[in-house]
């Protein structure tokens, strides 16, 4: 018996002016999603159905879905025909294997000629002729079997409600800029901003060769598995090399984090502004190490002029964040033991409450804007 | 390009592959076929066997199991014949023993690991004062991967099973096989070899064992390899496997003594303010490591590769580890900051002196070089 797959959407009906365009995107998303897939993606009264799959794609299918932001619950559904026998069947190959379950059912078409209520007591009566081991419970039912009567002679029948990764679909609030480093924490704020409908390009720092290609593999690989959320497929990657080189001999070490940090927001911020992105998206957390502190995040903030600066992780525990890593899948892949470009010159004492004052003094020591220049010359978009 | 990490895979032997291009072409067939065609393909393999095997071992007394690599037959020998009792291994062992040995402990077999010295060979005194009645296996790598140190593995035998001697010993001989002159006394009873670091491929190995060791099958199937280890034989692997090692050991000893002024000249070539030499001199002359002073050697690698030299900071297999030190380093008692700057340069018989001379220069400047940017001061 082919199969369809129901999506409903989350919080779009809220939107009323706008639904055309989140629709849009959202229909949109859920193409790219699907890319390479053979399907039909129709719209239907408030809900997408797609079918026209191959068999053996479903399972794929919903955990792609299940990563498209906007979807709030999806459905496999068996297309069967309106007569009794037809969704008799179908109903079968979704009843449990044992306990309690009930009919709920939905008459789309309206010349159809039972009612919703005589539909399930008919076929709920059907099921336990069949199936003498099960029970009806229509309070508290292992599963609802679920049968949607269509226009078109056809109906869905289905037991199962999927959650979706809800949120919105992303497109439909602008677009920011993340700062990607090897680590849990980044990867995690992305996937939160995207969640909102942000679209999340992706920024990274190395060091070669202090760092090595394997750290920056483990990059793209992190971006790639942010991407089958966020849709963008790409990483910019630029060098540090040099800016840590010069702090490391003309500056004081403690400061060698908070240095490299203002750098780098501002080379981010400039990438941000070329990109079209509205905002800095980082991974920081508040305490989590000597630079995030609120005197690091100052210091940051200070050399940032434009755009805001999110931080969604701000006031999370290390535990709350690895548990979202791990739900989104970047988890392991980031605790792959690759150097980032943090540690390489890790001093062993940072400072953790800088001063302004002495960080000014310390970075007048270097060539701020003809680093910054020479970091960009390095600038490489690597798409997968 | 300069390639001197052949202690991690040697560039395959283009004249072996040749000889063995028909192999793929036109007897393609399957070995255990009745056909001629097929059933031929048996006495080319075991005139492969025989060669591989005669080269290191009295074939009257030792036998050859194909493979598919070393560490197969590494984990065949161990998990096989280690049941028992208690086993025991040294401290200086490829990843390809050491985890079988982590795995050993947890199936329930005690382990035990002998210490290594400053030079890099096991303690041989300390390894003896592990064996007891209840040993079942001991393992000790033959020529070590990461720095070059040779163990006198039939001396060690020997003194084995002079005090045990239902003991089994195995030995990882994969960077000693074609390289280093050497015959396995009968008190070694299994030893590990593989083709890609003799310009062999990759996906081919081989265990070779004393004739009378009974040893279980590891791999079940069509009952190929005398039923030790079934699958449908790589022909063209082992054939190109027993070309390229037929050239290795008809030279062996002349390129042995040409490699070791290889390694002099290298380490000659050298500020020795800016480098540890961690290999000794009485180790396997196509292993050269040191550590370099105050850096991380995996710089000084990806420095050296910018600027046309390919070299090792240790075993390849092992770079994925947590640890990013050397731990072999760490084993013979050096701090882990010269652990952090090991490198390895390996020669093969291909390496030419120019290379030699070149190489030496690469790494010098890229260690100058990175001494001045991470702002490092003169001794």
């Amino acid at each position: 018996m082919k199969r369809a797959i129901i999506i409903r959407y989350a919080e779009l009906f809220l939107k009323k002016k706008n639904r055309g365009y989140f629709e849009t995107i959202f229909e949109n998303n859920i193409k790219k999603a699907l890319e390479g897939l053979t399907f039909e993606l129709h719209k239907n009264s408030g809900r997408y159905i797609i079918d026209g799959f191959d068999e053996y794609d479903v399972e794929e299918m919903v955990e792609r879905l299940k990563k498209v932001f906007g979807l709030h619950t999806l459905s496999v559904a068996y297309i069967t025909t309106t007569d009794l026998d037809g969704m008799l069947e179908a109903a079968l190959l979704v009843c449990p294997d044992s306990g309690t379950f009930k009919v709920e059912s939905h008459r789309g078409d309206k010349r159809y000629p039972m009612t919703s209520v005589e539909i399930s007591r008919v076929l709920g009566g059907k099921i336990l002729s069949v199936r003498h081991d099960l029970k009806v419970d229509v309070h508290n039912p292992d599963r609802t079997v679920c049968v949607d009567v269509r226009e078109g002679g056809t109906a869905l029948v289905f037991g199962e409600y999927i959650e979706g990764a809800n949120g919105m679909p992303v497109g439909t609030a602008g677009k920011g800029l993340l700062l990607i480093s090897g680590g849990i924490d980044s990867p995690v704020a992305g996937h939160m901003i995207a969640k909102r409908g942000m679209r999340v390009e992706t920024l990274h720092f190395h060091s070669y060769p202090y760092t090595n290609d394997q750290a920056k593999d483990k990059v793209i690989d992190l971006a790639k598995i942010l991407s089958q959320y966020t849709g963008v497929s790409k990483l910019h990657t630029v060098s540090v090399t040099h800016i840590q080189e010069e702090i490391h001999e003309k500056c004081k070490p403690e400061l060698m984090i908070t240095l490299l940090r203002r750098f780098m927001f501002r080379i981010a911020e400039r990438h941000a502004l070329r990109i079209g992105a509205q905002c800095l998206i980082t991974g920081e957390s508040l305490g989590q190490v000597a630079s995030q502190t609120i005197e690091g995040m100052t210091s940051s903030n200070s050399v940032v002029e434009k755009l805001p600066i999110l931080r969604p992780l701000v006031g999370f525990d290390k535990n709350e964040i690895i548990d979202r890593a791990v739900k989104i899948g970047t988890y392991e892949t980031s605790i792959l033991p690759y150097e980032d470009c943090c540690t390489v010159f890790l001093p062993e004492f940072p400072a953790i409450r800088p001063k302004l004052k002495d960080i000014l003094a310390e970075e007048a020591k270097l060539d701020v804007e003809g680093l910054i220049k020479e970091a960009f010359a390095s600038l490489e978009k690597i798409e997968f | 390009m300069i390639y001197l990490d052949n202690a991690a895979t040697t560039k395959p032997n283009e004249r072996a592959m040749a000889r063995a291009q028909n192999f793929i072409t036109e007897r393609y067939f399957n070995p255990s076929a009745k056909y001629r065609e097929g059933y031929a393909l048996q006495s080319e393999l075991k005139s492969a066997r025989s060669s591989l095997l005669s080269a290191v071992a009295d074939p009257t007394a030792f036998e050859c199991v194909f493979t598919s690599c070393g560490t197969e037959s590494n984990n065949q020998a161990i998990f096989s014949l280690a049941r028992r009792g208690n086993a025991i291994t040294t401290a200086g062992e490829h990843s390809a023993v050491s985890a079988c040995f982590a795995e050993l402990k947890q199936r329930g077999v005690e382990c035990r690991v002998a210490p290594l010295q400053r030079d890099g060979r096991v303690d041989v005194e300390k390894l003896l004062s592990l064996v007891d009645e209840k040993t079942s296996f001991v393992s000790v790598m033959h020529v070590n991967n990461e720095m070059g140190a040779i163990n006198d593995i039939n001396g060690i035998a020997k003194r084995i099973k002079a005090k045990n001697p239902r003991v089994i010993f195995h030995s990882d001989g994969v960077q000693a096989y074609g390289k280093i002159p050497f015959k396995l006394a009968k008190e070694v009873d299994l030893y590990s070899v593989s083709a890609h670091k003799l310009g062999g491929l990759k996906g081919v190995g081989a265990l070779i064992k004393r004739k009378s060791l009974v040893l279980p099958a590891y791999i079940y199937g069509g009952g190929q390899e005398r039923g030790l280890r079934s699958g449908t034989e790589n022909v063209f692997g082992i054939m190109s496997f027993a070309y390229a090692a037929e050239e290795k050991f008809a030279t062996l000893k002349q390129d042995y003594e040409r490699i070791k002024g290889y390694r002099e000249a290298f380490w000659s070539a050298l500020n020795p303010q800016h480098f540890d030499r961690i290999s000794s001199q009485e180790g396997s002359p196509y292993i050269l490591t040191l550590s370099a002073k105050g850096l991380r050697g995996e710089i000084v690698l990806h420095m050296a590769e910018d600027k046309g030299l390919l070299i090792g900071t240790g075993s390849a297999c092992s770079s994925n580890a947590k640890t990013r030190y050397n731990k072999v380093v760490l084993a013979m008692g050096y701090s882990e900051q010269v652990a952090d700057g090991a490198i390895r340069i390996s020669f093969s018989t291909d390496t030419t002196a120019e290379e030699v001379e070149a190489a030496a220069a690469i790494l010098s400047d890229v260690v100058n070089e990175l001494r001045t940017r991470m702002n490092i001061k003169e001794s």
